[in-house]
């Protein structure tokens, strides 16, 4: 699967039949998510088993810091979102902003994260403490190391704006990679807080 | 053309060789430890010493008999390594990567592959031993076989960078994105330290189960790219070239004298 | 042109937000006085919604919209193959308990 190359350039505009980043990184999303899909089906069948034990262990949880998350991990993909348009349109100082915003999205979502945890953690809901806390720290941990591997990616992107690299399917690729960070948190969020 | 001067003649018959055994390698692999030995799906990690007792019992001959297979020519799992250590070599990239991934898994495959060969023969060998020992001696077999997975996981991490700052084109870049794939499945078996039942034991649904389909997707794929690797190899340093489309693939020497 | 494709984003970003606060009023409305209650209507409809908002991060954030027409089948297959597998197995658990 090769990538289509990189078709236009041109200021803002949107151009149609052109694969965003690599052909192969959207291999990865579709893999990847299909992993995570295993792991929140054997999640929710458990679940449905064992209705009053998830039921008792997830009021444990805060549902506007959850809120709060999503709303940092939408946004950061906002922000990234633009930082591809704005390298479209050559506005490399700019992409380069939006980039740091997502950075800093992206922290700030973690720091939510390891704050939940020890709280979590100090009331005695811990990894092994019940069966719904087993996948509440398993899911929430390997996506917390997706996000890392995106500060990785993201440091990418940053290293690409440089004036004498720029490959604008480098950068998207690496977007691509970030978004499926959001992806996968908005199926967390909604399995882990809200399902009943 | 004799069996000897085809050999002689066709350059790649080393890296050939050395496919074919990692294949059979493989196919030895999973007869022994599925149908053997039945270490594979592994044991449950709540058996009371008296229950392992019977476990060890019921495979006794197929423990015996297996694992003196592997023994013997468990050796063989240095040729995939060695196949992959080359494919990287043969990458654009730094000889350090090459050699990071060959010594970690080399020794890797210590604690990941031969501890459970000796720790469950250990046990077939006196069916008469201690119950608590017999207990021991499972517990370590399959905790040292899912535990240690950390050092795989750095080994495909170093394949993976191998294979996306390469500009031979060795490997299609969505294999690249396939190492993390299977290097996080290598994160999912850490928990099994912990679990003794549930879906992240060492025999759960998520730690083996899911586990396993993603890794076994992922070895069916890298032997096949392997092949494909070879067919395409000029063996030099520079770019691989494509197989031109259309174009079967060469003849293995083997194959040309076996069709007469 | 170019205000237009920024202005759809942040339309997107608004969206998407509205129904992670959506959220809210189901989580509210599904207890009872803050004693959590089981419910296959609050479950089905948080994973319809939660793909709601994946399919316009994939087409809106990740620019699917503009990809050619095999990525767009194919991510949308994707959104369907979850769905399903989703409902599944949480049905199938329900089943068979």
């Amino acid at each position: 699967m090769t990538a289509i190359e990189d078709v236009s350039t041109e200021a803002g505009v949107d151009v149609v039949g052109h694969v965003p980043g690599e052909g192969d990184m959207w291999f990865f999303v579709v893999f990847e998510s299909l992993v995570f899909t295993s792991y929140f089906c054997v999640y929710l069948y458990y679940r449905a088993q064992h209705e009053h034990a998830f039921l008792k262990a997830q009021s444990a949880l805060n549902l506007p810091l959850g809120i709060v998350e999503t709303i940092l991990l939408l946004t950061s993909s906002w922000a990234i979102a633009r930082c591809v348009q704005e390298v479209r349109a050559a506005r490399y100082r700019s992409a380069q902003r939006f980039v740091l915003a997502t950075v800093g999205l992206g922290v700030a979502f973690l720091g939510c994260k390891l704050a939940e945890w020890v709280r979590l953690i100090g009331e005695g809901h811990t990894f092994t403490s019940s069966e719904f806390m087993q996948h509440f720290f398993f899911l929430t941990g390997m996506h917390a190391i997706h996000l890392l591997i995106g500060f990785v990616v993201l440091g990418v992107i940053l290293y690409q704006l440089a004036p004498q690299r720029r490959s604008h399917q480098t950068i998207e690729t690496c977007s691509t990679y970030w978004h499926t960070v959001d992806l996968f948190w908005v199926l967390i969020f909604a399995l882990l807080y809200i399902v009943r | 053309m004799s069996i000897g001067a085809s050999l002689r003649t066709d350059p790649k018959r080393e890296l050939w060789f050395v496919w074919y055994s990692t294949v059979a390698f493989y196919s030895l692999y999973s007869v022994v430890f599925f149908v053997l030995t039945r270490t594979q799906p592994p044991g449950r990690p709540w058996l009371t010493p008296e229950q392992t007792v019977g476990w060890f019992a019921d495979r006794h001959w197929g423990l015996l008999v297996g694992f003196a297979l592997i023994f013997v020519l468990g050796g063989f799992s240095a040729t995939s390594i060695a196949l992959i250590t080359y494919s990287i070599r043969r990458m654009s990239v730094s000889r350090a990567y090459a050699y990071s991934y060959l010594i970690l898994y080399a020794i890797a495959a210590i604690p990941g592959f031969l501890f459970i060969c000796v720790a469950m023969t250990v046990g077939a060998m006196r069916p008469e031993r201690d119950p608590t020992l017999m207990h021991w001696l499972y517990d370590f077999g399959f905790l040292s076989f899912s535990g240690t997975m950390g050092v795989f996981l750095v080994g495909s991490l170093i394949w993976m960078a191998a294979i996306l700052l390469d500009k031979n084109g060795v490997f299609p870049r969505w294999f690249g994105y396939l190492n993390l794939c299977n290097a996080l499945t290598e994160v999912v078996i850490a928990p099994s330290w912990i679990f003794q039942r549930g879906v992240l034991a060492w025999n759960g649904v998520i730690a083996w189960w899911i586990d396993v389909a993603v890794f076994g997707m992922y070895t069916v794929v890298f032997i096949y790219l392997l092949r494909s690797l070879i067919q395409r190899d000029d063996l030099g340093t520079g770019p691989v070239p494509a197989l031109p489309p259309g174009a079967a693939p060469r003849a293995h020497p083997l194959a040309k004298v076996l069709a007469g | 042109m170019e205000t237009s494709a920024k202005k759809r984003l942040l339309v997107a970003w608004v969206v998407v937000v509205a129904i992670t606060v959506i959220y809210l009023w189901i989580d509210r409305s599904a207890d009872d006085r803050r004693v959590l209650v089981g419910s296959v209507a609050v479950t089905v409809a948080a994973i319809g919604l939660a793909l709601v908002k994946f399919r316009i991060i994939l087409r809106e954030f990740m620019d699917v919209r503009h990809a050619p027409r095999a990525l767009c089948v194919l991510t949308d297959l994707l959104v369907v193959v979850i769905a399903v597998a989703l409902l599944s197995a949480y049905f199938v658990g329900r089943a068979v308990t």
